[in-house]
Formats: structure tokens, sequence, C-alpha cells
């Protein structure tokens, strides 16, 4: 098992790269839009619970169907990947800045309120700073799932650590099956922890949990 | 303030993601394969040759099946791939007329060209075909060597096969249909699995490749065609015909293998591959055993 790691580090580094490209630009992504989605259907709950049920229902869809389904939509290889990942982590992301937004202490608003701020003011110099552990939360359950999802992509020519995973059953080489779900289970471990770090840093002093 | 850095960190990662996966330079060929041992082979020997007798850089790209391949190459997402004659004419355009190899290899050429745009280079020399197998002990004791010997003992037996065979005109409907042949269960799973499986009795007879290393160091037994239901799978680098008139020195450095390898080098190859060889590492070796590079 060393063997085959320090014979194939290349290879491994490589795959693992493409691992990377595909779930970090699927979260990226998903973050770019699912924040802002989740801090504007704070108004009304109908369309909240409208935008979450989508979220839901794409959530169910198993993932080697997703891919599957998406070929005559956007083709095969990184953008159907990046496609499906988006929409796999739209819905933690979406739903922990929802709750993230809605669980800030009335009290806290009402006094920002009799500061005289804007509603719009509220929501990014009060509410937002509040949700972020939440949030954040949510973008780490998105990457992680997005880190385990992708190992399947490679099945529509993505790439990734999938690869040597599929490969390896396919020539019954465990080194090599062993190699990519060892990496990408420790892929997972180290983004999870840099991402809490990044929680830590980002939380303001005033609510981090002693 | 913290959410601008957040924002500005994530366009960050996702601009910079794009950039190093939408690297589209103009000298590379990428290279499909399909997900089994020997079209891994096949791709790295493909990248290979070109790499050394051009100056073209190859991408090689694995697809979880034939008609993924096929789509690649029609959406000009991979500029070739290996492709089976027997493939192309029973499975793609569903042909069940059986031809002999260099007329198999006209039509599909000539209908491949007409409808898709897509012509065949030159046959690489081996003939992979589809086989059923069973145990050696299943042929002694049932005293079986051909398909249709296997009929009347089938309906007990658990068949093992890849998720192509199941649905295509060449594979399972079409087998059941010219040889009146029924299974008590059929299995399609990954096709590297069917050899150890059928090797450790979880299923009775699995479809093999003719030319997979297993079928002898298992010690397998391949059942006669004798109906001749298969066609022949010959196979050949395909790619757009715009791709090779432009891109001639890729044709030339492909034309190099043409009939170099046969069905006893393909197992040999297989075999070193499934023993846990590397793919490239092979792939260069069969070339330099036939003299095509240093």
């Amino acid at each position: 098992m060393i063997e085959y790691i320090s014979g194939n580090w290349e290879q491994i580094l490589s795959r693992a790269g493409e691992h990377v490209y595909l779930a970090f630009t699927a979260v990226g992504l998903a973050c770019l839009v699912g924040i802002p989605v989740g801090l504007l259907i704070n108004r009304n709950k109908r369309i909240a619970n409208a935008v979450m049920g989508v979220a839901n229902i794409l959530q169910t869809v198993p993932s080697l169907a997703m891919f599957a389904l998406l070929i005559p939509l956007v083709g095969i290889r990184d953008k159907n990947a990046i496609v499906a990942l988006f929409l796999y982590a739209l819905l933690p992301i979406i739903k922990n800045t929802y709750i993230g937004i809605n669980n800030v202490e009335p009290s806290v608003i009402e006094a920002a309120k009799g500061m005289g701020m804007s509603r719009m003011q509220i929501l990014y110099m009060v509410q937002t700073p509040l949700a972020v552990p939440v949030i954040m939360g949510g973008v780490r359950i998105a990457t992680v799932t997005g880190i385990g999802i992708a190992t399947i992509a490679t099945l529509i020519g993505a790439g990734g650590l999938g690869t040597l995973i599929y490969q390896g059953i396919g020539m019954m080489n465990y080194p090599m099956m062993l190699s990519g779900a060892i990496v990408a289970a420790l892929l997972a471990l180290l983004i999870d922890f840099i991402l809490e770090l990044l929680e830590k840093k980002m939380t303001s002093r005033g609510i981090a949990i002693k | 303030m913290k959410k601008i850095v957040f924002i500005l960190l994530a366009v960050i990662l996702i601009s910079v993601g794009m950039m190093a996966g939408c690297s589209e330079q103009d000298n590379v060929v990428r290279i499909g394969t399909k997900n089994y041992t020997e079209q891994y082979l096949t791709g790295q020997m493909l990248s290979v040759i070109i790499e050394d007798k051009t100056d073209y850089e190859t991408e090689v790209i694995e697809f979880g099946g034939t008609m993924l391949c096929f789509e690649a190459l029609k959406s000009d997402e991979i500029e070739l791939y290996a492709e089976f004659t027997g493939t192309a004419y029973g499975a793609i355009l569903e042909q069940t007329e059986i031809l002999g190899q260099n007329e198999t290899y006209d039509y599909v050429k000539k209908a491949f060209e007409d409808k898709y745009g897509i012509t065949w280079l030159d046959e690489l020399g081996w003939n992979n075909t589809y086989i059923l197998s069973v145990t050696a002990e299943t042929a002694d004791e049932l005293g079986v060597s051909t398909v249709t010997e296997l009929v009347p003992y089938a309906d007990d037996m658990i068949m093992g096969c890849d998720n192509e065979f199941i649905g295509r005109t060449d594979g399972l409907p079409g087998l059941k249909e010219a040889y009146g042949i029924n299974f008590k269960q059929e299995l399609p799973m990954d096709q590297g699995l069917t050899y150890a499986a059928l090797r450790d009795g979880k299923i009775d007879v699995n479809v093999s490749f003719s030319t997979d290393g297993r079928i002898a160091k298992f010690d397998l037994v391949n059942l006669e065609d004798d109906k001749n239901f298969f066609p022949p799978y010959y196979v050949a680098p395909i790619m757009k015909q715009d791709y090779a008139e432009a891109n001639p020195a890729v044709v030339d450095a492909l034309r190099l293998l043409k009939g170099k390898f046969t069905e006893e080098d393909m197992q040999h190859y297989n075999l070193m591959v499934d023993e846990g060889g590397d793919v490239r590492d092979v792939a260069t070796q069969a070339l330099k055993d036939k003299g095509l590079i240093e």
C-alpha cells in the first residue's frame, strides 16, 4: 500500500487536484448563490418554504441519477459534475443561512431598530455577523458532502479521486482502490478542519462560545 | 467586513478553480477510454505513440461506458477513442446480420462517416469479442463446450456481465433470442469483477471479453459461439473526419499501430495490468516489444 502511494504520488496528487477543483468550484458557486438567497428569503415565509422545498427535493435525488439527468442539459465531464455538486450544496447553505438569520434574538434587532438602523443595515451589520457560525456550518456540510459525491464524477469523465477507486475496483488493485478512498476521506477531514478555523476567525468575539 | 472577505475568498477560489479546469490547449489530443482494463491500456498505447511520434500532448479521460465515449466524441469533448467494429455495428447501429471482419469494418466506417462525420482509422489487430465462460469444473461436469450445449443447464445458472451487455442489441436480448437461452438470475456489475466472481463460484457463467488475461489465469473455459451470434469486434481508433484531415501527424502516428497486436498479445498485456502493473508502463512496454518506439 505504501509502495503504491509512494510510487504513484504524482497521479494521486493530480486526481486530488481535479477532485478539489470540482468540489470547490461547485461549493463556491453555491455560496455565491445560496447565501444571498438565504438572506433574501428571510422576508417572506411562503417564498422561504418554496425555495427550501426545491432545494430539499434536489437533495433527495441520488447522485448517480443526478449526473445522468444532467447529461442532456449540460453534457458530460466537469461541467456536468460541477452543476450536480452545486445543486447538492444549495440546500445546506440556503437552509443554514436562513436559520442563522432567523435565530438572531429579537431583542438584538429591537436594539438595532432603536438605534435608527435601516432594514438593510440590520441585515448586514447585525444579523449576518451573528449568523456566521451557523452559515459556516452549512458551508462545511456542503463541502464535505461535495467531496464525497465527487467520487462518482469519474463515470461521466470528470476525473477526480473516484477514478482511482473505480479503476482499482475493475482491476482488483486494492492499493489503488484504497489510496483513492483514503485520500478522499482525508481531503474531506482536512477541508473541514480548515473551514472550522475559518469559522472561528470569522465569528466576532462577542458571540464566540467560550 | 468579514462578509466581504468571505465573498472575495469565494470569488478567488472559484476563479482559480475555473482557470485551472478550463485549460483547453490547442495541441492536446484528448483520448477517451471505457471503464475496463483493456481500454485503459489501449488508451495509454494511443497516448504514448502520439506523444512519441508527434509534438502533440495527450490527455486520457475515462468514461463510464461505450455510449458516454461516443457522446463525448460526437460533442467534441474528446478527439478520439478506440472503438470495436462489432460494438459500433451491433450496439450503436443496432444491426443484427453477422458479417465478416472486413465487411463489418467497411459497413461501420461508411455509416459513421455518413451519419456522424466520424471516420475509422486502421484496425490495431485484435478481436475482443464477448464470450461466455464457465469454470473448468463446470465444463467437465456438464460436458459443455458450446453455448448451445449450455442452454438446458442455463435455467439454474446465475449469469454475470457488465452493465452494457444487459441492454445491447448485440448483448443479452439478442443472445436470448438467438439461442433460446434463459438464466436463473442476471447480475450486471463492473466487468472486471466478473472473472473472480466466476472463479469463486459467486456466479455460474459470465460474459467475458475474449482478450482478458484472467480467463487463462483463473482456468476458465470459453464456450464456442456456435450459432455465430456475436459480430467481429476488431478495435480501431475513431475520430472526426475534420480532425483527421486537420491533424495528419496524429493520423500517421496511429497508423503505425495497424495490425500490430494479436489476441494473445493483448491477453498477455491485459494480465500484466490486472496483476498490478502500471497501465502506462505496460503500454510503453507493449509498444517497445513491437519495435514501435525505442
